[in-house]
């Protein structure tokens, strides 16, 4: 199911052109959303929500259109904003659940639920109190809960570690995790760390300059990586390459007994362990190289930013 | 989403009607208000008069009671045209202290942590927050303008000899169309005043002043240039003329000093709603403007 369509999407802001040319189709669980600062991602985020107008070209959420469904889409995702955004002289349980009426639930259900985010997020002991007096942590995750109360089919968190420290960040992916494992709810997350996006996601746009530089499925380019594999060597490294080409793997030989090699699907890596024995070779390491997402972030903004470009690895 | 499995469930119930959701905005908004002993104390404040005009409608209508405390001139008072006046009037400016409290309460606490865009990312427009908002505040000054000055006016037909009602409907119309301008007028300018400023008691200040610094300012416009035209800055007294005209009450000395057409005035008071809806359409936006 695609989750978001962008067909040659630009959007203006004044007299400025902050998204170019947009086009790609987003079908990921969880869809990261990279780039550096001024790249356009908030501003994506905010034409997805229809809060900005394409001047060009169409956005769709779930196939519907940004400018014209902008109530339904609505309706359907969970937005956990960048900065501070929340009223602070409410409880945190009477936030989300007036967040959670805003989007249609009856006030019944809504107080129900909105025990239940909280619960959830982990504010259950501190729902009662206002929303001022949490701390920075806490805050983010009451903007989580009430992006999630309402039951949201896509959950879009704008820089969702922003300003934790190493545990909250921690509770805050780990949260991410469950809710991407569950299923029942899509994510845009759009954020600066890589690593944030590499934990959670298993898609990413790259944009530079309003312009796409990258999209790719990171499922695919870290199972195409599976079979890449780097050995150290001691002893006779010829006719051990002998013995593993033997077994169909594309080898290529370095000095000091260092082997770069391609294992085939039926191959695994036990096998060259027998075939190192029977050669008398010593495997000293074993690495299997997995392009991170840092190689694919950096590919991208070194490519030619005015076309999009297929990221390959 | 479950309390003791801590686990994510959607949300498979019913919902309510889109155009609905301006009610959760209004509700919330009421909660806001009365949640201050302020505003009660303003509230009960702005209906005293309502009391002490009631006394003067009975003690008008009844003779014995008139007697009883002194009063046995006929003509102690006479329920007219300039009773009413006088009693829109000084409800229509507690209105204004009222606003001058509630309107911050409404928006300054959204603008403050900058919770629009979460509000607006929900299924309701900008339009739908202003007249959430609009209705909450339009609703309180309803309570202490034209529902009391009108039931007033019904005691005034039922304790009144026949033919009294009649005679003075015009009175009731009046009420109500001069209170309904007011407030609307208030209620929007409240609104947008308050969505530029995030410290409440400011706003406050800010309402006042809109009211009576262009007031001065229309005076001085108008004796400098020697104009009538200037006083259409003076809402107080543009305000007083409307009411009067729609009351069909007698002119005061002023009124006859200032005789400004009544269209003008409608018209500045347009212009003046005009640039309060600019003013919130500049302001109530999910994110700040990008100007290129």
């Amino acid at each position: 199911m695609e989750v978001i369509e962008l067909d040659g999407l630009q959007v203006r802001l004044g007299s400025r052109t902050v998204l170019d040319g947009l086009t790609g189709v987003l079908k990921g669980r969880a869809i990261g959303l990279l780039g550096p600062n001024g790249a356009g991602k908030s501003t994506l985020i905010n034409t997805l929500l229809g809060f900005h107008d394409p001047s060009q070209g169409t956005a769709r959420v779930f196939g519907l259109d940004t400018r014209e469904h902008k109530a339904e889409i609505r309706g359907r995702v969970g937005y956990m904003p960048e900065n501070d955004s929340f009223i602070g002289n409410m409880s945190g349980v009477r936030f989300v659940r007036y967040m959670a009426e805003l989007a249609g639930l009856p006030a019944k259900p809504a107080l129900e639920r909105a025990h239940e985010a909280l619960f959830y997020v982990g504010l259950g002991e501190v729902r009662y109190r206002s929303v001022n007096t949490y701390s920075l942590g806490m805050k983010q995750l009451v903007k989580l809960a009430q992006a999630l109360v309402h039951g949201p089919k896509l959950l879009i968190l704008d820089e969702p570690t922003n300003g934790l420290d190493p545990i909250a960040r921690q509770r805050m992916i780990q949260l991410v995790r469950e809710v991407r494992d569950d299923g029942e709810v899509r994510l845009l997350i759009s954020s600066h760390l890589l690593r944030d996006i590499d934990e959670t996601c298993d898609e990413v746009l790259i944009l530079k300059n309003g312009k796409l530089a990258a999209l790719c499925n990171l499922d695919e380019e870290r199972s195409s990586n599976r079979s890449f594999l780097e050995l150290e060597t001691v002893g006779a490294t010829e006719r051990f390459t002998v013995g593993i080409r033997g077994l169909g793997c594309e080898v290529a030989c370095f000095p000091g007994g260092r082997i770069k090699l391609v294992l085939p699907e039926r191959v695994e890596s036990r096998d060259l362990y027998v075939i190192a024995a029977e050669q008398g070779v010593q495997i000293r390491r074993m690495n299997r190289r997995r392009d991170s997402l840092e190689d694919i972030f950096l590919k991208a903004m070194d490519s030619d930013v005015g076309r999009p470009t297929d990221v390959y690895l | 989403m479950s309390i003791y499995k801590h686990s994510y469930r959607a949300y498979t119930g019913r919902l309510t009607p889109v155009w609905s959701r301006v009610f959760v905005l209004v509700r919330y908004g009421f909660s806001e208000i009365w949640s201050s002993k302020i505003t009660i104390v303003l509230f009960t404040l702005s209906l005293l008069p309502s009391i002490f005009f009631l006394f003067g409608i009975y003690l008008a209508n009844n003779p014995l009671a008139r007697a009883l405390v002194g009063a046995k001139n006929v003509g102690f008072t006479s329920i007219d045209a300039g009773y009413f006046l006088a009693m829109l009037q000084i409800h229509c400016w507690l209105a204004l202290v009222l606003t001058s409290w509630i309107a911050p309460r409404l928006i300054t606490f959204d603008l403050a942590d900058n919770a629009l865009p979460v509000m607006l990312s929900h299924p309701i427009s900008r339009f739908g927050y202003v007249a959430g908002k609009f209705i909450a505040l339009f609703s309180s000054l309803s309570a202490i303008t034209w529902v009391p000055c009108l039931l007033l006016f019904c005691y005034q037909a039922y304790a009144s000899p026949q033919g009294w009602t009649g005679n003075h409907l015009r009175l009731a119309a009046g009420l109500f169309a001069g209170a309904l301008i007011w407030i609307l007028f208030l209620s929007i300018l409240g609104i947008a005043l308050s969505s530029w400023v995030k410290w409440r008691m400011v706003a406050t200040g800010i309402i006042i002043a809109a009211i009576f610094i262009p007031a001065g300012v229309g005076g001085v416009v108008s004796g400098v240039l020697r104009t009538k035209w200037g006083m259409l800055l003076n809402l107080p007294i543009t305000m007083s003329l409307l009411w009067q005209r729609l009351l069909g009450a007698a002119p005061s000395s002023l009124g006859r000093r200032v005789d400004l057409p009544t269209s003008a005035i409608v018209f500045s008071l347009l212009l003046a709603a005009v640039g309060c809806v600019a003013m919130l359409n500049a302001r109530i936006r999910a994110r700040e403007m990008v100007r290129g």
